[in-house]
């Protein structure tokens, strides 16, 4: 059993390279990430593509998949109820979904980019006024799945991929780190 | 601020404080700030609430290409983007609003979790499950470069070869011979694992293959349900058999298994597998012997009746043919006698009976027999079995000039496939053809050039084809495997790239059926969802690719709209047909070719214009001119093993989903209960079945449904369950097939297997 590395990196940071990893399209792009989230895991890109191809995109099942349709409704299927409530949230914080109807709204990517954004208006220009949202969004919703996500994967990755358990469990100290901060700005 | 849960849900639920709420954010500045990733900060927010404009059902037309006789209209309910719901068309009257439990998944067969979402490439070889994602550009690129190199090395693409069926028998799909066509001369796995024993024999005594309207069967005296389960497989047919029943008419259902059909039947006959063709002889002579027969129609309309007659006075015994079929001889009488004395009487025959190795016999046998009793040409009537008779399409898709230059094979000329006699489908090929049926063996032993590239579309190679072992051994040795596919299924596990294709509810395209008379348009009604794209726009890509890589070497146009290409595809004689000026009249729903009676005229396309129970060509290809009576194959192991259709899977396309999951989780063996007892076998215990070919581990169930002697498993894919019939079936051939679709069918149903408890 691995513990969770203590947090060398900003929340934001964690955030932004967490979300890149779960979009990445290639494997450079998933490698970069990967090293920007501060692993001291050597592992060449084409295996750590072959490996999160393996995990969490196909093409054969997954071993978890990154949406949370597929946790709160149907665990057979993208695209429902939860992600058309992910789509309303998104347009009451303001976003515009340039994928829409394309990738399901609620993927563990997009579900961190709007987490990302929003804090960093927070943090980095100190605009509270979605605050509230962004926690409806964290406690209700991510919260809701995520870790079930994370449990199913770190089931067999523990035994199996230091590298899938290092980023699911950055993940995981995300989680408990935004899920516990306190002092929502007034 | 402070976080509520009110205050939140009070901003997404509430219609004014939402409208306050967006209002205030496009005035706060925040949008301008928000730092930009996938999403992006809506300058546009919409503050009109309630939002229903885009909140309410769009509804869009649709079908089921999936290869079943009753290709539903269908109508799809779509909201702010998002498949909601399916119903069959009310328009039609043969769906008539409903759809099977299949169609009705569409929507989670559509957002499967499950299914292929990005263009990949299996890094660590085949089978090694070590996949990347490429982009589309680069996926196309390797195939583009794979074929040149072919070109370039062998002076001819007859190394790349195409394996198609029947995963979507939409019309715009014949682009992906199309997209073939277009490259040159190449290498197609041809022929039908389906039919073609039935095709051939249809078109030796009739010269077409075509059926009455099913919906006439309502009107139909007496039926017999000929070795076919709509029960099961086609159940919008069901409603004419019932209609008919009601109004008095007979329905028997003759099959060596008691299916969902037989249970609803007036009668159920089992006869013994393969002796079906002796049955029909024996019912022709007794009519014949009973003056029953239709001399008039006969003299008139026929060639051959003195010899096939002569035939039957000499050779058919009907003693022999009790014994022989297992029925009683006054039975037979009966069935065979008031058969010919009800008028309109029909015969359906399904598409098992002519999976045997004397499979095109005994559907000619049948053809006879209805001939004799009088019912060819008629309301009503018909020996039916399937037509193609409202595919006269352009196939604007599938004809594409080759490439100047373009060297072939100087082989056997012609086009094949069952499609290939509609239409202007009739290119001048010389491509090679090898036999689909034996898909494995041709791809290892083609030589000069060998197979280096194979592509697979609208097929599951390793559900639907034979001897896996082989089949892996033949994919191991092709430099590039490509399978475009919706699902990881066990062909995509031995590809090199897999690329995802549209579902039919992602691109146009236009159906119809090879039973019922209809037209549907499949319209596009939702976005393709992640990078999947349809057929005919990965043909174009390729096409691009080719080009740029090398001027002329591709012939498909470089960008294709599904809607375009379909468009091309209706002609003056499809709109005359189906009594329509313009295909967007199909927007408001499917319509049916006008009323014909199938040779009502008493005109055949045979060479002698006639009824033939005497064929030329029959006798020339399969050495005999009469339907005369042909033995089935000699068991060469212990049980026969029977892999007909389940209600839950369209051959292997359905049932890797949740609700066909949830009735039907696992494959079993049907054993009858004396054959279970005798092997000490009970209910849920898991058996081997085995044979020559391989051996299957699964769950029995004991069912008196089947016969003594035989075991039942239905063909199918399973998710994560490697279990495939086709295991335990060698690929001997039907008799017929040959003449009309390039290669005979398989005698699917004379396999033989053994079983023992685990
Ligand atoms: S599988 Fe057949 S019956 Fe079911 S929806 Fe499709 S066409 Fe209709």
């Amino acid at each position: 059993m691995q513990t969770i590395q203590p947090q060398m990196i900003s929340r934001l940071d964690a955030c932004k390279y967490l979300r890149d990893i779960f979009n990445a399209q290639n494997s450079k792009a998933l490698k970069k990430a990967f090293d920007a989230l501060g692993s001291s895991i050597t592992i060449s890109e084409e295996e750590l593509e072959v490996t999160f191809n393996r995990y969490f995109v196909g093409p054969m099942e997954p071993v978890a998949d990154p949406f949370a349709s597929v946790y709160l409704d149907n665990p057979d299927v993208v695209m429902s109820q939860s992600t058309l409530q992910v789509r309303e949230l998104y347009e009451t914080m303001g976003f515009t979904y340039p994928l829409k109807n394309v990738i399901p709204e609620d993927h563990l990517g997009v579900e961190l980019d709007a987490y990302y954004q929003l804090l960093y208006l927070e943090e980095k220009k100190e605009i509270t006024y979605l605050s509230e949202l962004r926690h409806y969004f964290l406690h209700e919703h991510m919260n809701l799945w995520v870790p079930r996500f994370i449990e199913k994967a770190l089931r067999e990755s523990e035994h199996d991929s230091k590298a899938i358990t290092f980023i699911l469990l950055q993940l995981k100290s995300l989680l408990i780190r935004e899920t516990t901060t306190q002092g929502v700005t007034a | 601020m402070s976080y509520s849960k009110e205050n939140v849900e009070s901003i997404v639920n509430n219609g004014l404080s939402r409208r306050s709420f967006l209002k205030g954010l496009a005035a706060s500045g925040v949008l301008s700030s928000f730092p930009g990733g996938i999403l992006q900060a809506n300058e546009d927010l919409n503050t009109k609430i309630p939002y229903l404009g885009q909140k309410s059902y769009q509804t869009f037309r649709n079908a089921c290409p999936r290869n079943c006789y009753d290709t539903c209209s269908i109508k799809t309910y779509v909201k702010d983007g998002v498949m909601q719901f399916i119903e069959g068309a009310q328009e039609s009257t043969y769906t008539r609003g409903g759809c099977c439990v299949k169609g009705n998944s569409y929507v989670k067969r559509v957002y499967s979790a499950r299914r292929l979402k990005y263009p990949m490439m299996q890094v660590g070889g085949k089978g090694s499950g070590n996949w990347k994602r490429i982009s589309w550009d680069n996926a196309i690129d390797i195939i583009a470069k794979k074929l040149l190199e072919i070109k370039k090395e062998d002076g001819t693409l007859l190394g790349a070869a195409l394996t198609k069926y029947s995963g979507n028998f939409g019309i715009t799909h014949y682009g992906i011979e199309g997209m073939f066509n277009s490259i040159g001369y190449t290498t197609r796995l041809a022929g039908t694992p389906c039919w073609p024993a039935g095709i051939d024999a249809q078109n030796l005594d009739m010269g077409d293959m075509w059926c009455n309207d099913p919906e006439e069967m309502k009107d139909s005296k007496f039926i017999i349900l000929w070795g076919v389960n709509p029960a099961a497989n086609s159940i919008h047919s069901m409603k004419y058999i019932y209609e008919a029943k009601k109004k008095g008419a007979k329905v028997v259902v003759i099959d060596p298994i008691f299916t969902e059909t037989a249970s609803k039947a007036s009668q159920y006959i089992q006869i013994k597998t393969g002796t079906d063709g002796l049955l029909a002889l024996g019912m022709a002579k007794i009519i014949i012997e009973a003056g029953l027969h239709d001399q008039k129609w006969l003299d008139a309309n026929s060639k051959g009746y003195k010899e096939y007659k002569a035939y039957l006075d000499k050779e058919i015994k009907l003693d022999d043919v009790a014994k022989t079929t297992g029925i009683p001889l006054a039975m037979i009488k009966e069935l065979a006698l008031s058969f010919a004395k009800a008028k309109p009487a029909t015969i359906w025959m399904g598409y098992g009976m002519q999976r045997h190795t004397n499979g095109g016999s005994m559907i000619r046998a049948i053809d006879a027999f209805v001939a004799v009793s009088g019912n060819i040409g008629k309301y009503a009537g018909g020996a039916r079995y399937g037509h193609l008779s409202t595919w006269g399409f352009n196939y604007a898709a599938l004809s594409q000039p080759k490439p100047e230059g373009s060297v072939g094979y100087s082989g056997p000329e012609g086009a094949k496939g069952e499609f290939a006699q509609v239409g202007g489908a009739k290119a001048a090929y010389t491509d090679r053809f090898l036999n689909i049926n034996k898909t494995a063996r041709e791809l290892l032993n083609a030589k000069e050039p060998k197979v280096r590239l194979l592509w697979v579309a609208c097929k599951n190679v390793f559900a639907q084809d034979f001897d896996r072992n082989q089949l892996i051994r033949a994919f191991q040795q092709l430099d590039l495997v490509v399978v475009a596919d919706q699902f990881f299924n066990e062909t995509a596990k031995w590809a090199d790239i897999v690329l995802p294709v549209a579902t039919q509810f992602e691109e146009y395209d236009v159906n119809v059926s090879y039973w019922h008379y209809w037209l549907s348009l499949n319209e596009q009604a939702i976005k393709p969802l992640f990078e999947v794209k349809s057929d005919l726009e990965i043909a174009a890509m390729l096409s691009k690719r080719m080009n740029q890589l090398s001027a002329g070497s591709c012939t498909f146009p470089q960008s294709a709209d599904t809607k375009a290409m379909m468009v091309k595809e209706f002609n003056p004689g499809i709109y005359e047909q189906f009594g329509i000026k313009s295909w967007e009249e199909l927007k408001n729903g499917p319509v049916k070719a006008k009323a014909v009676i199938p040779y009502a005229d008493g005109k055949f396309k045979t060479p002698s214009g006639k009824f033939e129970f005497y064929s030329d060509k029959a006798l020339e290809l399969f050495g005999s001119a009469l339907p005369a009576y042909l033995e089935v194959r000699k068991p060469y192991d212990k049980f026969r093993m029977t892999s007909p259709h389940s209600r839950w899977s369209l051959h292997s396309q359905f049932q890797n989903l949740e609700w066909m999951e949830d009735v039907h989780p696992e494959p079993y063996v049907y054993i009858n209960p004396d054959d279970a007892e005798a092997k000490m076998v009970k209910e849920g215990d898991t058996v081997a079945v085995f044979n020559k070919q391989g051996l299957l581990r699964l769950k029995a169930k004991l069912t008196d449904n089947v016969q003594a002697g035989t075991l039942l498993m239905y063909e199918q894919w399973y998710n994560n369950n490697i279990y495939n019939v086709n295991e335990l079936v060698d690929d001997t051939s039907s008799d017929m097939g040959a003449f009309k679709t390039g290669a005979p069918g398989v005698a699917l149903h004379d396999t033989f297997v053994n079983f023992r408890k685990l």
